[in-house]
């Protein structure tokens, strides 16, 4: 039997800290605790998944068959261009977003991230047989989906993995754009055949900076960081 | 097959239950706790027996939630469960409308533990207990203990009352007047937020008898004495923080409706009062806390002052105009009063469950009951008091890190002489204070 030294309360055998002040339990004497049941158990409990199974084939069903009536007016009525291209690209994209929503909840939100760019580079590529040339395509768009897809999945990993609180959210959607705008006009300089520099979004990087910086000294600051919270909590 | 007026069984959603499911988010459910510890291990398998043979007497505790047009209601449900499961380290947690086959009820099991939990749309903490003990009377059944009804332990093979299912605010919402509620901002703990699926437990258990002979030295009941401890210990928690400005501190306390106007309904019939103490007016000593508390509850725990709050709360619904809009419209005005007026009108939640009596043989297998107030819907603590024989249980359930209100409220009650032992699930090597 142990007593917290602070707050004078006899703490139950399974606990080595105070709950009520964290303070360690140091008893010498005390037997090894063997109780085969302590008062809570370890395991955490998950708030059960609501099936949409009902609702993931209906929606399954709508796109599909907007798709496939869609592609057959395209060849058997208005069959000037491949416009059903871009319908069923539409719907793919639509599909694709809704899969951890009511197809698969369980799906793993970087892979969902990951399905959703790799959905769009290829709805961009469709557009390519509606276009003359292919060359904005592997220059331009894909470079910068690929780019789109990465830091979303960082900020998803930052945001998930990191303790999270309105000052780190925005630390990460300041770097975020800065390295988005810098990644485009570069992009966009390099399809140009004008090599690698950078103008406006120069601008855009300098403004972040200063913002990133003082971000990160209020995140690494604890006095002012709680100062800054109690100033502006809503 | 069942015939036509048997499938048409619904029913309305009482006046308190009506707010519930309305606040319901991802990450929030009102959802509250009822625990016995048994003195023997509970087989899971009698327990799903005890579960499935007791809880066909409460059609109201195993029915699910639907959306009408302009209010909710609830349902008859036929799907199979509910089941019981293995207790786990966060109790209380959200409880999704449409899943665990839609039931809004949980049974769980742990050591001696049975564990039952109920959104607090299907009825209060005294409803609960009917359930509780009913379930826990029919499993000692089931091993081979021969158990009396009576009590809160009812007749499993009796049909359930009209009375049992009324709600029965409407019955006595008939004051010709609506009183005011009272609406002031007050102060709340503020704390850093723990991830979502915590929730930090701190129980205090304690002698009865001790207990009722410090309250008595302060000249007050066990209710008020523990409820000036809380207000004490908000008040030295907003005494200690940063602040501004002090602001009144606040308990929100649920009284139980049923002791002035005889009802014997499972559902919801409770009122909400709320004693306070401003520290704007001076430094309150802890007797002078106790002797305001005290004065309070004499003067407002009286069956003319809650007839007129029910009537104040009854008066929205029985309003023509309020009835006709839409659900969803309905919702959003609720969750908006609720969050800015309703909320922010307490610092913590108190309730006392009181002496839990159950019948003479049943007495032998009973060790203590629990009860958890659940997750608070904004970041503070909500404390339930219940107790049985000579053990008085204090439980503590929050969302936040910081455990400041619990230990000035534990350390209180040492400093007055009472024995208190603490049992958590908090992990504190993880946790910085």
């Amino acid at each position: 039997m142990s007593y917290c030294v602070n707050c004078g309360v006899e703490l139950d055998v399974s606990l080595e800290t105070c709950p009520l002040c964290n303070t360690p339990v140091i008893n010498p004497n005390e037997i090894p605790y063997t109780r085969s049941t302590v008062p809570f158990p370890k395991e955490k409990g998950q708030v059960e998944v609501v099936k949409r199974k009902d609702l993931g084939i209906l929606l399954t069903i709508v796109l599909v068959t907007t798709a496939v009536t869609c592609g057959l007016l395209n060849v058997l009525v208005f069959n000037g261009n491949l416009w059903s291209v871009l319908v069923a690209g539409v719907c793919m994209i639509l599909w694709v977003l809704c899969i951890p929503f009511v197809i698969y909840p369980a799906l793993n939100v970087y892979a969902a991230l990951l399905f959703d760019g790799l959905s769009v580079g290829l709805y961009l590529h469709m557009i390519t047989f509606l276009t003359e040339s292919e060359g904005w395509y592997w220059g331009l768009a894909l470079p910068i989906t690929v780019l789109v897809t990465v830091l979303i999945e960082l900020f998803a990993l930052g945001i998930r993995k990191i303790p999270r609180s309105f000052l780190t959210t925005t630390l990460f959607v300041f770097i975020g754009t800065a390295v988005l705008c810098v990644g485009i006009e570069l992009l966009i300089h390099r399809y140009q055949g004008n090599g690698l520099r950078l103008s406006w979004s120069a601008v855009v990087l300098t403004v972040c900076v200063i913002i990133i910086i003082l971000l990160a000294t209020l995140l690494s600051r604890r006095r002012l960081r709680d100062a800054v919270r109690r100033r502006l909590h809503f | 097959m069942k015939n036509k007026s048997e499938r048409k069984i619904w029913y309305k959603l009482d006046l308190s239950a009506i707010v519930y499911p309305t606040l319901q988010r991802r990450d929030f459910s009102s959802v509250y706790r009822l625990s016995v510890v048994l003195k023997e291990a509970v087989d899971p398998k009698v327990l799903q027996q005890a579960a499935d043979l007791a809880l066909k007497r409460f059609p109201t505790y195993i029915a699910s939630i639907r959306k009408g047009l302009f209010w909710r209601y609830l349902e008859p449900n036929e799907r199979p469960g509910p089941f019981v499961q293995p207790d786990i380290k966060n109790p209380c947690m959200p409880m999704n409308f449409k899943s665990n086959n839609r039931y809004l009820l949980r049974i769980y099991y742990y050591g001696n533990r049975i564990s039952l939990e109920a959104h607090h749309c299907l009825g209060d903490g005294t409803g609960g207990m009917y359930v509780l003990q009913t379930l826990t009377a029919v499993y000692l059944r089931l091993t081979g203990h021969p158990v009396s009804n009576g009590g809160f332990v009812l007749d499993i093979d009796e049909k359930p009352s009209e009375e049992e299912l009324e709600d029965a605010y409407m019955r006595y919402a008939n004051a010709k007047v609506c009183p005011k509620r009272p609406a002031e901002k007050t102060y709340r703990v503020r704390g850093t937020r723990e991830p979502f699926y915590t929730l930090n437990i701190i129980d205090g258990i304690m002698p009865v008898r001790q207990v009722r002979e410090v309250a008595g030295k302060y000249g007050a009941t066990i209710t008020e004495y523990l409820n000036a401890a809380l207000l004490s210990a908000l008040l030295e928690k907003q005494e200690k923080d940063w602040h501004i400005r002090l602001r009144p501190v606040r308990i929100a306390m649920p009284v139980n409706l049923r002791r002035f106007f005889p009802s014997e309904t499972l559902r919801n019939f409770i009122t909400m009062i709320y004693p306070s103490i401003d520290p704007r007016l001076g430094n309150w000593s802890f007797e002078e806390i106790i002797r305001h508390v005290h004065n309070y509850m004499n003067y407002y725990i009286n069956e003319k002052f809650l007839r007129g709050d029910i009537t104040t709360n009854a008066s929205t619904q029985r309003n023509p105009f309020i009835r006709v809009v839409p659900l969803f419209i309905k919702d959003f005005v609720v969750r908006q009063f609720y969050t800015r007026v309703q909320d922010r009108n307490s610092s913590a939640g108190l309730t006392n469950m009181g002496a839990v009596k159950v019948p003479e043989d049943m007495k032998p297998f009973i060790e203590r009951f629990d009860i958890y107030m659940g997750q608070p819907f904004s970041s503070r603590t909500n404390c339930a008091i219940i107790s049985f024989g000579d053990i008085l249980t204090v439980n503590f359930a929050s969302s936040i890190v910081e455990a400041d209100v619990e230990r000035y409220f534990f350390r209180r009650l040492v400093k007055d002489g009472i024995h208190v032992r603490i049992e958590s699930n908090r992990d504190l090597e993880q946790e910085q204070f």
